[in-house]
């Protein structure tokens, strides 16, 4: 038996399906998600307009939002750098771990210096850490042909043990001397405290505002720029590169770095920002690497709709939180980003083909 | 002398070791077809969950009970497998991309922890847990009592498996026939093997075995069902084929290994052994790392086994 | 001969994205006939028997078997009818065995097989056709003739009565063709019929009984292979009368001084095997050398190796007496090397980028400032190439992979030719282009050389060879077993050095 649907090369790729097919898979998930709530006997309209309360609607809800989205933004900005090349990092989640225990050092241990100044050396702190730990990553693939994958996916469980020890089990420097009862961070002092600022009630962490900065940058980085080029052409076909003379390995291990350091600064703004500590409980509990594939993959791993997509995202995490409880069951955010992530990988393939119905018989014999 | 510290190593990591082998057989099944699936770590999870509701609510003895709990997680961990199969084969979409949001839709805080919360398994001990056997009443036997005849069924059911699957594969006319479309679906489908139906069968199978295995940790090893307990296992479970150079018997081997390094730690700790159990609980991972640099150069993937076609879909009217 | 029809097709038509591959083909084939399908790239022939093979499904059009019409959903059906096809990229599982690889896909319901059984009758096969092969002896351990037995072995093996063989030839020294075709005699004397594609008009008069012309996807007719000649032929293929003549070079090659020299080279291939031994050649400015050889004898790593693709592991290469550094493509480009690959669409060119970066892909660095790119500079190159070389493209910014193969070769030849190069390496520059884009290929190569350039060519293709170069070069096993000036070179001669026979 013959499948009656063919899927088709499309010569050219319209621009418009590039913005209509995610809006259409986001629509999609949420439709699936609908019918997932309804089999398991809720309400889906109920608990959309929950979710939409409590995600974005008003002030409040905004400012939620754009909390959540700050450290999936440079998640998202740290799978997409690696997407553009055809690496998959999904390392980000230790990275951001990474990330958050160099800034957290550098905000310990400037305790009386200027915040201006502390902020930029936490991002410093942030990024040397993430992008250190996603380059060995890099360094694996690029000299010994390692599968990036599982490589990353395998580092970020070791920076969860690595987190815990440094919090739970060992007397480290990032961890508070004053309660041995119940081990928590250090608590950075007040200067360390990143700004956020209000626009017409909304709260905009300077996180934010950085993450902007990052996807404007990486953007120009890759449009733009001769290093840009080089990696469009690696990702295009890796034979050319080599023809063309471009140094595989040197821009694998790059990217990694790139990507790694985006995480990295994640994490840096999500000690400044919210938490204020090194919090290695509630870091894991977040998941904000796995999250940022979602982010990347919706926005088509373009950089500055990756920035956009994390607000959305965001709110829906945030509203996740908000609302958890009896009627509102713990796992349902995770679910509708998987069917997101779904939706977006088969509208990918939308993109790239048309369907056709295949004729049937009695015409083939016509 | 039962008591020595080797055989009680042994003996655990078998038992920690089955969960991955089932894992790990039913990735080499997948990755066979030419099929890579990075959802095991979800389709286990969604086994477990499943499993564990099962054992909660159907009643009769513990036999049955456990059969089908064990039945249920392997059809849950075969539904969400065969939504990667869709996405994969028919959709062709890129394969990593797939697995991943397999694995983050059933996963940890996705529709596992989703149905845990409605259907209120969370932290419920099961009444009938899968117990190690004393088979022939032999346990007790020295040495070999507590590693060969004490462990569970699924441990004994997984040696079974393990010897059918390498008879399947490399003595059959089907395992000649899978192993073509994982090598080069062009050749197979000239000579008329149905590659999407080989790659479909293959990968729910595959799944199946991933929810049996998740179903292990929740009835077995804890037994009660956590949000996220199998803590990567999924993932080592997919080195592990690699690691097996994709062959039943060496992924045996590797599941062990990996065991062993799993209950070292609780094992250590019970002899007031002073090491530091955040080393110990690292080194599952530090290990999968350094056996995928040393099988992973191109020239040695291939001479192992790696399947030509993995990873790569299927397209006939190629021009 | 018989009389009896076993194969007719009628009004088949088949369309891709873009392109009507058959356009309402008749095929008429008698049984016991080694019909010819002859055509040139993209006339539609390989179209025409994946259709026959349950490959593809046509869109319109009819398909008799002996005299009854089938429909054939899959390959399976296809060999259930007793047809079966010799791939020109042959379908083989590298890692099995001769005898797994000849039951793959067999029917029959027994879990477990017969490993003897299927070796003993594998052996009486090739014995009784003359196919020479060890049933154990694993597929990547086979050379390339001898996979294609197993290719006809596997058809036979399953009982086809009607073969298809997609170009055999491309891959055979002199010698395997000829015994190739006394095979095919075997197989016909048998009743069975061989349909034979084939673009080479020598072969076709050779070996066939009849002849069928295929141009621009349709029918142009069939005639009696004694009734007709490789003029007629020719003519029926492409429309109009051509000749190759010996391409007439208005400057003379300068012998007195040397451009690219190449000492003593060893390299590995993808495997890590040896796949040049100790290869020693040089080349004059203005002078077209040519690699003569069967595939896969090193040719295209010797062609990555001295554009600086692959790493060398002894022996030197130097232009103008400057040495280029191994495995550095950079390097090799910088000295004025320039390499049109035989993978042209994704090796010589990124098939998913766009015209001008495709034209800017060795040269972006010149064309920034401080690291960013100027895009006008690159706009400006683009436009100006695109002109001069007469590139039919939709725009600056279309991506490679949509343009005709002729315009993706011109695209790459622009760009290399461009770049002003002392040498230029060319790898089977004219394979599946059709017979304009052929000649205008075959210009600029003497025009390069004309202008000083000098030309190193390795094509599969002796009679290109023959036409172009000044000085042939044979490789036989990574190593060059002969030289000859182009003047007094003996084809035959040629032929056998090309199979490993040194005189």
């Amino acid at each position: 038996m013959r499948s009656p649907v063919r899927l088709e090369r499309r010569l050219e790729q319209p621009k418009w399906l590039n913005w209509v097919v995610p809006l259409a898979s986001l629509v999609a998930a949420l439709i699936l998600g609908a019918i997932v709530l309804w089999i398991t006997g809720k309400n889906p309209f109920d608990v959309y307009q929950r979710i939409f309360e409590r995600g974005f609607a008003g002030k409040r809800a905004f400012s939620g939002a754009l909390e959540m989205a700050t450290p999936l933004a440079f998640t998202g900005l740290c799978a997409a750098v690696a997407f553009r090349m055809g690496l998959v990092n999904i390392g980000g989640e230790g990275q951001f771990y990474m990330g958050a225990v160099g800034a957290s050092y550098v905000g310990i241990s400037l305790g009386g210096s200027p915040t201006g100044i502390t902020i930029i050396l936490m991002c410093l702190g942030g990024m040397v850490f993430g992008s250190v730990y996603a380059a060995i990553v890099g360094v694996l693939r690029a000299r010994f042909n390692t599968n990036e994958i599982i490589t990353s996916l395998m580092m970020n469980y070791l920076a969860a043990i690595f987190l815990n020890y440094l919090i739970f089990n060992s007397k480290s420097f990032w961890r508070d001397p004053d309660s041995p009862q119940f081990p928590k961070g250090k608590t950075l002092s007040a200067r360390a405290d990143w700004n956020t600022y209000s626009i017409f009630g909304v709260n905009l962490p300077i996180g934010f505002l950085i993450a902007i900065l990052a996807g404007s940058a990486v953007w120009v980085l890759y449009k733009r720029t001769r290093f840009g080029f080089e990696v469009g052409v690696l990702a295009d076909s890796p034979k050319a590169a080599r023809y063309a003379g471009i140094r595989t390995t040197s821009t694998i291990v790059i990217v990694m770095a790139l990507s790694g350091a985006l995480a990295g600064l994640g994490g840096a703004a999500d000690v400044g920002n919210f938490r204020g500590l090194l919090d290695a409980k509630g870091i894991q509990m977040a998941g904000y690497g796995y999250t940022g594939i979602v982010v990347a993959a919706l926005a088509r791993r373009n950089p500055l709709v990756t920035v956009v997509v994390a607000i959305f995202i965001g709110g829906l995490t945030k509203a996740g939180y908000a609302l958890q409880g009896p009627n509102f069951p713990s796992g349902l955010v995770g679910t509708l980003q998987g069917l997101i992530l779904f939706t977006a990988v088969a509208g990918e393939i939308l993109i790239k083909y048309r369907i056709r119905m295949t004729p049937r018989r009695s015409e083939v014999v016509a | 002398m039962n008591s020595n510290i080797f055989i009680i190593v042994i003996a655990s990591a078998i038992f920690y070791g089955t969960p991955l082998f089932f894992a790990a057989l039913g990735g080499i099944f997948t990755e066979r077809s030419g099929v890579l699936n990075l959802g095991v770590e979800g389709t286990m999870l969604i086994g477990g969950v499943t499993g564990a509701w099962t054992c909660l609510h159907v009643g009769g003895s513990a036999w049955f009970t456990i059969t089908v709990s064990i039945l249920m997680g392997a059809l849950a961990g075969g539904l969400v497998s065969t939504l990667l199969a869709f996405l994969c084969i028919t959709l062709k979409t890129n394969q990593t991309v797939a697995g991943l949001s397999i694995t983050i839709f059933a996963g940890t805080v996705g529709l596992s922890s989703y149905l845990a919360n409605i259907w209120k398994v969370s932290r419920q001990p099961v009444p009938r847990p899968i117990r190690k056997l004393d088979v022939f009443g032999l346990s007790d036997t020295p040495i070999v009592g507590p590693i060969l005849f004490h462990q569970t069924t699924l441990t004994y059911l997984s040696w079974v498996l393990a010897i059918l699957a390498t008879i399947y594969l490399f003595h059959t006319r089907i395992g000649l026939q899978l192993r073509a479309v994982g090598e080069s679906p062009q050749t197979a489908d000239a000579m008329g093997i149905n590659v999407v139906k080989y790659r479909y069968v293959h990968t729910i199978f595959g799944g199946m075995l991933a929810g049996v295995g998740g179903v292990f940790y929740s009835l077995a090893i804890v037994p009660l069902w956590v949000d996220g307990m199998t803590k990567g296992a999924g993932w080592i479970a997919i080195a592990l084929v690699i690691f097996g150079f994709w062959r039943p018997s060496l992924a045996l081997l590797g599941a062990y290994l990996f065991g062993a390094l799993q209950s070292l730690g609780s094992t250590l700790k019970a002899r007031n052994v002073k090491i530091s159990g955040d080393l110990l609980d690292a080194l599952p991972f530090f290990m999968t790392i350094v056996v995928l640099v040393l099988v992973s150069s191109r020239f040695a993937h291939r001479k192992l086994g790696a399947p030509a076609a993995l990873g790569v879909p299927y397209e006939r009217e190629e021009r | 001969m018989t009389s009896e029809i076993a194969v007719k097709m009628t009004g088949i038509v088949k369309k891709f994205p873009g392109v009507v591959a058959n356009d309402h083909v008749n095929l008429e084939i008698m049984a016991g006939e080694v019909h010819a399908l002859l055509g040139e790239n993209g006339a539609g022939k390989s179209t025409l028997s994946n259709i026959l093979t349950g490959l593809y499904r046509q869109d319109a059009g009819r398909v008799e078997i002996s005299g009854k019409k089938v429909e054939f959903n899959s390959p399976r059906d296809a060999l259930n009818a007793g047809i079966g096809m010799v791939h020109q990229h042959f379908r083989l599982v590298s890692t099995f065995t001769v005898a797994e690889n000849v039951v793959l896909g067999e029917p029959d319901s027994s879990l477990f097989m017969d490993q003897k059984a299927v070796a003993a009758r594998v052996q009486e096969l090739s014995d009784r056709y003359g196919l020479a092969v060890d049933p154990s002896a694993r597929i990547w351990q086979l050379s390339v003739g001898e996979q294609q037995r197993v290719e006809i072995l596997k058809v036979l093996y399953r009982g086809a009565r009607i073969l298809i063989l997609d170009e055999p030839t491309a891959v055979l020294t002199p010698i395997e063709t000829t015994e190739l075709f006394k095979t095919l005699r075997v197989m016909v004397s048998e009743g069975r019929v061989v349909i034979f594609i084939s673009h080479k008009l020598d072969e076709v008069m050779a070996v066939s009984d009849r002849v069928t012309v295929l141009r621009g996807g349709r029918t142009v007719g069939t005639v009696n292979t004694h009734e007709t000649s490789t003029t007629d032929l020719a003519s029926l293929m492409v429309g109009r009368s051509v000749e190759f003549n010996r391409a007439v070079r208005q400057v003379p090659a300068d012998r007195e001084r040397i451009v690219l020299d190449v000492r003593d080279l060893c390299a590995h291939d993808d495997r890590g095997r040896v796949a040049l031994e100790s290869v020693s050649l040089s080349v004059s400015p203005g002078e077209i050398v040519g690699i003569a050889g069967v595939a896969g004898n090193g040719q295209r790593e010797l062609a990555e190796v001295i554009s600086g693709m692959r790493p060398i592991t002894s022996g030197s290469i130097t232009v103008d007496g400057e040495s280029v550094q191994s495995g550095r493509a950079r390097s090799a480009i910088a000295k004025g090397i320039a390499h049109v690959p035989e993978d042209r669409l994704h090796t010589g060119l990124a098939a998913g980028h766009s015209v001008e970066d495709n034209f800017a892909l060795k040269n972006y660095r010149s064309m920034s400032r401080f690291r960013i790119l100027q895009r006008q500079k690159i706009r400006d190159q683009s436009t100006h190439l695109i002109e001069r070389y007469d590139i039919k493209t939709p725009g600056s910014e279309t991506p490679v992979r949509l343009l005709s193969g002729g315009n993706v070769q011109k695209v790459l030849l622009a760009r290399e030719f461009s770049a002003s190069p002392k040498v230029l390496i060319a790898a089977s520059p004219t394979r599946g282009l059709d017979v304009g884009a052929i000649e205008t290929v075959r210009e600029r190569l003497v025009q390069a050389a004309d202008s000083g350039v000098g030309v190193l060519l390795i094509s599969e293709d002796l009679d290109e060879i023959l036409s172009l170069a000044d000085r042939i070069l044979v490789m036989y096993e990574g190593r060059i077993v002969a030289e000859v000036e182009a003047a007094q070179a003996d084809r035959a001669r040629i032929g056998l050095t090309m199979g490993g026979i040194t005189t």
